[in-house]
């Protein structure tokens, strides 16, 4: 397997094929929002605005048709940039890979990349992966899962207080642990989910490589399955993450 | 789970909280805006057209009035102009029943005065005459008066019958 570039400055240790690649990808991200908003019309909106417009509409109404979009806005925002965010994240490692082979222990800005017992693991060549999809990291996908549980209990408590403490005891008080379970569950899921399929597609992919020149019809279906794989990902982690928000935030009076 | 870095967690955070905000403000903020002023037209745009609608309806009901009304005068003055008519003719009628029945009248006078002349003047004559003839035959001397007299008497008998 491939050794991911972790180097340490002051104490803290940063990977950097993952830190280039959220870059990468948070900057890709940005230009294709800007430029599907770069021409913006109220009576003559162009292709691209009629796209992100129907992403919006689409959000909206998973998240919670019923509120007004001004109220919504924020959650929408979050929704948008979350499917554009993991979608292209997981594209970027499809297209190609930068692996740089090593014989001898490698050393960048004073932290040992490569190390003697690297080298002696793989048989004399060890390989660095620099460039991967963001979301095949299982820190940066631990990232989002953070960032949206965190969301969903903060809402819980804020908006829906005593709905949210209840809730813990339902249907019956003895279902406490159980519940807690539940709620640890959550994104642990989020973020292993997609960890996993994202992983095992780029794993595969390097796999596939090793066949030569045989692999190349494999890897064709396996590059466009991947795709939709990607796509099917990020829809489901910001269906979750709009499913757990309205959850918290929609009172129910009735349960 | 050895690849596990926990400051690529923070980063991922902290970008992609990042991300969240430049795009809530450069590109879905304006989007969404946009989004809300198309919704807000079409609402103006229905409400104008509805009422552009109630318009219009008023306009045709007052249209359907002023022809009833331009109709009903229309009629109104046909028909006068009828009873006008009527009446002139009527009275040219009269007129010139009166113009022939004054004719008539006047000529019926001169016909009576031009016959009473005649008549007198024949009565004179007739009177000279039958002196003369009267005087020739009985030549006696009856005065004028007496002869007069008796002609008259004559006369009036021949009148009467």
């Amino acid at each position: 397997m491939h050794i991911f570039p972790v180097i340490e400055i002051a104490g803290f240790h940063i990977d950097l094929s993952t830190w280039i690649s959220v870059i990468v990808s948070c900057l890709i991200v940005f230009i294709v929002a800007r430029v599907a908003v770069s021409n913006l019309s109220v009576h003559n909106p162009s292709k691209m605005q009629n796209f992100m417009e129907w992403v919006i509409e689409f959000v909206h109404d998973t998240v919670a048709s019923t509120m007004p979009l001004s109220k919504a806005k924020h959650f929408i925002n979050l929704g948008i940039t979350l499917i554009m965010f993991i979608f292209i994240s997981n594209l970027l490692g499809l297209p190609f890979g930068v692996v740089t082979e090593h014989h001898e222990p490698l050393e960048i800005a004073g932290s040992m990349v490569v190390t003697e017992a690297d080298i002696t693991k793989y048989d004399g060549h060890a390989h660095i992966a620099w460039w991967k999809s963001p979301t095949a990291d299982l820190s940066v996908t631990a990232g989002l899962a953070i960032i949206v549980i965190f969301l969903v209990h903060f809402l819980g408590v804020t908006k829906n207080t005593k709905h949210y403490l209840k809730h813990y005891f339902e249907p019956f008080p003895i279902f406490f642990p159980l519940n807690i379970m539940k709620e640890i569950s959550k994104p642990l899921t989020l973020s292993l989910r997609l960890y996993a399929n994202i992983f095992a597609g780029e794993v595969l992919i390097s796999t596939i490589l090793m066949l030569g020149w045989v692999g190349i019809p494999l890897m064709a279906v396996w590059q466009g399955f991947s795709i939709f794989v990607g796509g099917i990902q990020a829809f489901l982690f910001t269906i979750l993450t709009m499913v757990y928000i309205s959850q918290a935030t929609v009172h129910d009076e009735d349960h | 789970m050895d690849n596990f870095v926990w400051e690529s967690t923070v980063f991922t955070m902290i970008a992609f909280l990042a991300l969240l905000w430049l795009l809530s403000k450069y590109a879905f903020g304006p989007l969404m805006g946009i989004m809300e002023q198309r919704k807000k037209l079409v609402q103006e745009q229905m409400s104008t057209a509805e009422e552009s609608r109630k318009q219009a309806g008023e306009h045709l009901e007052a249209q359907k009035k002023a022809l009833e009304q331009a109709r009903k005068e229309a009629y109104e003055i046909i028909e006068s102009a009828k009873v006008t008519s009527s009446k002139q003719a009527d009275d040219i009628m009269n007129a010139a029943k009166a113009e022939a029945n004054r004719l008539k009248d006047e000529a019926v006078k001169d016909i009576d005065s031009e016959k009473n002349k005649a008549i007198a003047a024949l009565r004179s004559q007739v009177g000279g005459m039958s002196v003369m003839i009267a005087s020739k035959i009985i030549e006696k001397q009856i005065d004028e008066k007496s002869q007069e007299q008796l002609v008259d008497q004559y006369l009036k008998e021949v009148g009467n019958k």
